[in-house]
């Protein structure tokens, strides 16, 4: 065998191993961190009682002045639509999905939370200035993927609205 | 010795009232205490959700649909605008807002009294029969369907919105959930709808008189349309430019 022949053969050995290795770290590994937590959520009755029935969508203060955002990703839509979050403050993300896999993107920044039916996504997130952001879904979801699309509005500190325990923060039109 | 008893009495149920208050008291401060939830509807699509929906026995349903005639159409396509043409209307779709009717969390002065005299079993059999009703045009019966059609701009922008939506807002095109490309579980196929009906439901959505879809699409979208735009696509769909493949029934 002249050197030649076996280069080529090691070259086609090392990309057959590298293609499911990275898959398995992108995507697989992933998706089952999410799906083995046990954090699980019926997405067919999220609307009736539990964490996101839909008065509590939306951006929560707590007492010690935490921030977290609760979201459902649901074809084609990201409900409530448009986020309101404080400039400067670690967010706690929770989203969840109705329906099938999305991923929310937030445009121009670097988060990018995968959402997977049946569990809660987390993220911490942090917008250091304030801004208007797009946010939108960037795992092939259905016909109408292409225009979920969703805003978030990030406020400086002292413009953020005192919210009430029962008060969920939000931008969107009503 | 009676008046001892008397007494005693009176003692126990002093006690008894004073016990109620207080558990009453704290019932209160415990609901208050609690956020209260909004539900848009008691339907959740779950399997057994939908045998029990799409178990219906569409002869029976026939039958019972004569007390649905004088305003829905013998044909299922009724003579006044304002009230929805049920022909080859997705059954899921009837059978939620039938169920949201009797639950009273879709409000109508007319239908949730006619709802609410409907058995579980009524209301699968009426849906089956109004899903097997055929859509083709009929001279002589009276239906307002379909409409004129609306002008060239109010057309070629209902058309761009039912087929691409609009991206830069957030609105999803129409045909995604509501036929023909693709047909989201549990919603109505628009194709034979009239159009005073379409436009009257997204007004009653964006100014949340009607709240009863699950995870809130429709209170989304129809306050991100101008009211231009909401007729534009009411005449589209009323004007019978809609389509449908039938694949949802």
């Amino acid at each position: 065998m002249n050197w030649r022949k076996l280069r080529t053969f090691l070259l086609t050995v090392l990309v057959l191993c590298l293609i499911p290795a990275t898959r398995y770290y992108q995507i697989d590994e992933p998706l089952m961190r999410l799906l083995k937590s046990p954090r699980a959520v019926d997405p067919l009755s999220l609307h009736l009682a539990g964490e996101f029935v839909e008065s509590n969508l939306g951006t929560e203060q707590g007492s010690d002045g935490s921030v977290t955002v609760r979201m459902i990703a649901q074809q084609y839509l990201f409900v409530p639509h448009c986020i309101l979050v404080p400039a400067g403050v670690p967010v706690h993300l929770r989203i969840t999905s109705a329906d099938a896999v999305h991923s929310l993107n937030f445009i121009g920044t670097k988060y990018n939370v995968k959402v997977v039916p049946g569990t809660i996504s987390e993220a911490q997130l942090q917008f250091p200035e304030a801004g208007d952001f797009k946010t939108a879904c960037t795992e092939f979801c259905g016909a109408g993927h292409y225009a979920m699309r969703s805003k978030l509005k990030v406020v400086p500190r002292d413009q953020f609205p005192v919210l009430g325990a029962q008060e969920r923060g939000t931008c969107a039109a009503r | 010795m009676r008046r001892d008893k008397r007494q005693g009495f009176s003692r126990w149920r002093a006690a008894w009232i004073a016990a109620t208050l207080v558990a009453a008291g704290s019932l209160l401060v415990v609901a208050s205490d609690n956020r209260p939830e909004r539900v848009p509807s008691y339907v959740s699509w779950t399997p057994e959700t939908i045998a029990a929906a799409s178990a219906g026995d569409a002869f029976r349903g026939m039958l019972l649909a004569k007390h649905c005639e004088h305003c829905h159409g013998a044909e299922g396509f009724s003579a006044v605008g304002a009230t929805p043409n049920l022909a080859g209307v997705n059954r899921l779709a009837i059978w939620k807002e039938l169920e949201d009717f009797r639950s009273h969390k879709r409000r109508s002065p007319v239908m949730e009294p006619i709802a609410g005299s409907l058995s579980s079993r009524d209301v699968a059999d009426v849906v089956a029969y109004y899903a097997k009703v055929p859509v083709f045009e009929d001279l002589q019966d009276n239906r307002s369907f379909p409409q004129p059609r609306p002008d060239q701009k109010r057309s070629a922008m209902a058309s761009l919105l039912v087929s691409f939506g609009d991206g830069e807002r957030g609105i999803p095109p129409c045909q995604s959930c509501h036929g023909p490309v693709a047909y989201k579980i549990g919603v109505p196929s628009l194709a034979n709808q009239n159009a005073d009906y379409v436009l009257r439901q997204l007004e009653a959505f964006a100014n949340g008189s009607r709240s009863n879809d699950i995870n809130m699409p429709m209170r989304t979208i129809s306050i991100l349309l101008s009211e231009e735009e909401r007729h534009a696509l009411a005449g589209y769909y009323g004007s019978g430019l809609g389509l449908d493949t039938g694949s949802s029934r």
